[in-house]
Formats: structure tokens, sequence, C-alpha cells
């Protein structure tokens, strides 16, 4: 067989493969598609049977009636800040905890390390009543407090941790024994030697806890009051019609503005969000 | 590992030691009370509201011991509730673990962009699981796309989401598309760990391609397959955003789940003493559903790297 030749039955051969992957591939993407194509049709379009494929005349004016229905520019804002500050909190308790069970290894490291862990077993629908009593009797409500401490401390900051403490255990001690003799002070060690030296870590674990916060639904649905204090996914849910139902093609506007800096970002940083996400998949 | 770092320790002052100590627990504090303060609000207020009656409106609350956990029994509705609430439990972890593996084992070919159908299986777990929804529900409204593509080939159009085995299965199917991505790159990380000697090791021992899959590489990925399943039954209550945004849980209570009628009950009909009850309930049920699992993880896992 010459060269060519046996190219093409090699390409030949693929070609089942290909198909299997393309057909389960538009089962997850799709949806993503129609989502496209439904944020551009007229509504009387979309009401239309059998539905057409694409919308015959792109109609960009329902991404600007986002935002006439909605506050939807500071309702995504919100969504932005509630996710950074739960980073933030999540940061702050998890990195020194973290480097404590890693490296510092104190009385009673292991009992503390299982307790920390535990929080990933509180499934937060079955402790939601209880923190919302909590928030109204705080007067919390409609506030970003009970959004930002209790997913941080409950939800994000055991897994954050858990990550972070891998990270650190597998670093060598020899890092430390240096440190020590240099003189350098023991906080001086864990922030200038050990902290930097965890940095894809901590990409992994704000990933995670970003995502966490991003997509929370029933927390700010139970929490939040008024329309200014939103954040996305619930703001998503409320483009409808009380008299004639949803307004799809709104909807779908909006929810494609939801979606496209997160795609963004994958495509950016894609390494450290699958590192993210899979490491998080302890409480996905 | 920590015995290494004991013997080198071992010799050293007390005083080192105890400044040690002071150090460690003093970056352990900040997320240690944190989470003792917020888990006892939490799952103490929880219990403790369980065995309450909540008036919302005259703001009183009064001591009616296991009254809540009683009326769970005596619930009509709690059959069809927890039938729903197993069946996503059972199909989301088992079919969700296999076909994780399934479609881990395809996308691990060594195929010219190959990355390309990794990244589209991927996808739906970066959108929110809201937006996931509402798309689906698009999708699958009365004369919408799913309606149109099985009409091409003359059948439906089906009732997706009013109620019965049908939207059961839809739900699982959505959720599981959802989240699926995240299962597959575990398995792939762990696919591509398999150390590829002892395959070929097998294929000169003359092993085909089944059995050199079912005892060369499931033993070696057994600790990420348990670890996927245990991960599926506790995401499997998740299905809650789904039922609240597809059919609230309707008609009736026919596609409820416990996540979801513990959300009715507190803050829809103001019956909090009876969603804490219910909360305990799932709460005990998902710390048995994992325990179970992770008692038969020592006998069938083979290979322990976690």
């Amino acid at each position: 067989m010459s060269q060519p030749d046996r190219r093409r039955s090699v390409a030949l051969r693929r070609v089942p493969s290909y198909l299997l992957l393309s057909i389960i591939a538009l089962l997850f993407i799709g949806p993503i598609l129609w989502m496209l194509s439904g944020s551009l049709k007229s509504i009387s379009e979309i009401l239309r049977y059998p539905p057409t494929i694409l919308p015959e005349t792109f109609r960009w004016e329902n991404y600007v009636q986002v935002f006439a229905l909605q506050p939807f520019g500071r309702q995504f804002l919100n969504s932005v800040l509630v996710m950074v500050l739960v980073c933030v909190v999540t940061l702050i308790v998890a990195i020194p905890a973290g480097y404590a069970l890693g490296r510092v290894r104190p009385v009673g490291a292991a009992a503390i390390f299982v307790a920390l862990l535990s929080g990933i077993f509180i499934p937060p629908e079955a402790v939601i009543v209880p923190l919302f009593q909590t928030a109204a009797d705080l007067g919390w409500i409609d506030t970003y407090w009970p959004l930002v401490l209790f997913t941080a401390l409950l939800s994000t900051a055991p897994v954050a941790m858990f990550i972070l403490r891998q990270a650190f255990v597998t670093l060598p001690a020899e890092f430390e024994e240096a440190a020590t003799l240099d003189g350098a002070s023991r906080g001086r060690t864990m922030l200038q030697i050990f902290l930097p030296l965890v940095r894809p870590s901590i990409a992994s674990a704000i990933v995670f806890t970003a995502w966490f916060s991003w997509n929370q639904f029933l927390e700010p649905l139970v929490y939040l009051r008024s329309q200014e204090m939103l954040t996305v996914p619930v703001a998503l849910t409320l483009f409808e019609d009380p008299l004639a139902g949803p307004r799809w093609n709104i909807q779908m506007a909006a929810t494609t503005i939801s979606v496209l800096p997160v795609l963004l970002v994958f495509l950016v940083a894609q390494r450290h969000v699958v590192s993210g996400l899979t490491a998080g998949g302890l409480k996905s | 590992m920590s015995a290494g770092t004991h013997s080198r320790l071992a010799p050293r002052r007390g005083g080192r030691d105890a400044g040690r100590n002071t150090f460690g627990l003093l970056l352990l504090a900040p997320q240690t009370l944190g989470l003792l303060v917020v888990g006892l609000v939490a799952v103490g207020g929880v219990v403790q509201l369980s065995l309450t009656n909540v008036n919302v409106l005259a703001g009183t609350r009064e001591f009616v011991g296991l009254e809540n956990y009683l009326r769970i029994v005596s619930d009509p509705d709690m059959s069809t509730i927890l039938s729903n609430t197993f069946f996503f439990v059972v199909v989301l972890s088992v079919v969700g673990t296999v076909v994780a593996l399934a479609l881990a084992v395809l996308l691990n070919q060594r195929l010219p962009g190959i990355n390309i159908f990794r990244a589209a299986i991927f996808i739906p777990a970066l959108v929110t699981t809201v937006a996931w929804t509402l798309v689906w529900r698009f999708i699958l409204q009365p004369e919408g796309l799913l309606d149109g593509i099985v009409g091409l080939v003359g059948l439906g159009p089906y009732p997706w989401l009013r109620g019965g085995w049908l939207s059961l299965a839809v739900f699982a199917l959505i959720q599981m598309t959802k989240n699926v991505g995240i299962n597959v790159m575990i398995f792939l990380a762990a696919l591509q760990a398999v150390p590829q000697d002892l395959i070929d090791a097998a294929r000169v021992d003359g092993a085909g391609r089944w059995v050199r899959f079912r005892h060369v590489v499931l033993p070696q990925i057994s600790a990420a397959i348990l670890m996927v399943f245990m991960l599926m039954i506790s995401g499997s209550f998740k299905v809650f955003e789904l039922v609240l945004l597809l059919t609230n849980g309707g008609p009736g209570i026919q596609t409820s789940v416990l996540a979801f009628e513990i959300y009715r009950q507190a803050f829809r009909l103001n019956d909090i003493g009876y969603a804490a009850a219910l909360a305990v309930f799932l709460f005990a049920l998902v710390l048995l559903l994992t325990g179970i699992v992770w008692q038969v993880r020592r006998k069938l896992v083979f290979h322990e790297s976690a």
C-alpha cells in the first residue's frame, strides 16, 4: 500500500468514531446553540410550529430589552460582588487552615482535619430552614451577609482547605528548614516561601469557590427580596409576563449574557477551570 | 510521612513545639470557629426546629416532641415524593457513573481534535444549573424544539413536563448532561494515570480489549469510580432546582422530591417545623447512603490512592 492510501484508510477507520463523538457532543452543545438562536428570534417566530432553526431576522434588540425589563446590569454586578466576597472569606480562612494542617501539624491536627471536612457532608438544602431563621433574627434578609458568610464557612471553605492542604503536604520539608536557619519567622516562612509555591492550587480553590457562588439559586431565592439586590440565577427566572407567560426570547438573551463570561474564562484558563471543578467535585 | 516528621521533631526542645502548636492552632482558629458556629446554628437549629411547631404569623414556637416526624410517616404524599427521590438517587448514581465512564473511555482515544469533544462535554458544567434548566424548559415547551424533532419521524407531541415517568426521565437527562463533564474529567485523569506497561503486559499475555479493561484498567481506577459514585449520590438531591423551575413539583406533587418538599413546606406553606423534620430526614438519608458506600469502598477498592 502506498503512503497516501494508508493515510486514507486510517482516516476512514476514524469516521465512525467521529460520527459517534459528534452526535454525543450535539446533545451537550445543542441546547447552548438553541439558546443563542432563540435569543435572536421574535416571540411570534418562537411560537410558530414547526420551529425554525435559525432566526429569520436577527433581533439584537432582544438584548437591549433584557436591561429594560430588569436592572440586569446591576444584578450581574451583584452576582460578581457576592462571588468575590465569598472567594475572599473562603481564602482568608482556608489558606491558614490548609497550611496549618499540611505543614505545621499542631496537636489535634488529625481530629481538626476531619471536623473541618465534615462541612462537606452537610447538604445545603437540609439546613436552609434554620439558617434562614437565623438570618431573619439578625436582620440579614435582603442583604448579602448570609449569602457570603454561610456559603463560605459551610460549603466552600472546607473544600478549599482540602485542596490547599493536599498542596502544602507535597512540598519538601527542606524549604522550611532552610527558612528557619535563615532566621525567617513562622509567618514569613508561610507567606513568602510556601504560599507562592501553591499558586496553582489557590487558583483551583478560587475557581471552585467562584463557580459554587455563581451557581447558587436556593440561597439567594430565600434570602433576597428586592429586584435591585437579586443575583443573576434568580433574575433569569423572572423574565415572564404575568399574563402571556415566559418572554422566551428575552429570557434566552439574558441567559446568553450570563453564560458568555464563564465560557470566556474557560477558554482563557481551561486547565485551572478543569482542575478547580474536578477537585471541587467533592461538593458539586 | 508523618512518622518521619515526628522522629525529626522528637529531639527538639519543648519550647519550640509549644510555639509550633500555638502558631498552628492560631492559623486553624478562624475556620474552625466559623464552621463550629455556623454548623451548630445549622444542624443544631434544624433538629431543634423539627421538634417544634412554629406559628410564623404570631411569632410563637411550641415544643411538640416527635409529632412532625410522625406526620412524615402518615403523610400520603410521602410515598410519591420518596419514590421520586430514590429514583433520582439510583438513576443518577448508577447510570450517571456508567455513562461518565463510557464517555471517558470514548474520549480517551488518541484522535486529532479530541480536545474539542472533551470541551464540548464539559461546557454544560460551566453553565449555571438555572441557565441550563431554563434552556431545557425552552426546548421542552409544547410545540418546541423537541416536539419538532420527534415530529420529523411522525411521533408526538408528548407531554414532557406534565408528570409521570416521562417527566422524571426528562429531569434525569437534564441533570445528567449538566454535570457529567466533571465526572468524565475525573475518569479521564484516572485512565491516563494507569501505567501503560501494565496494559502492554496484559496484551502480550493475549488478553483481549474487554479483558484488559475489566481486569487491568478497572481495578486501577476503582478509587475514582467510587468517588464519582458517592458524589453522584449526594448530588442527586440537587434535582430540586429542576423541579422548582420546570414543574413546581406538579401536577399536584407528582414530580416532587424531598428537597423540593422541604422548600415548599418552609417557604410557601410556612410549616417550618414539618420542613425541619423533613430536612433532618434528608440529612440522615445522605449520611446513611454515603456511609454505606464508604463501607463498601473498603472491600472493593483495589488501588487506594487517596
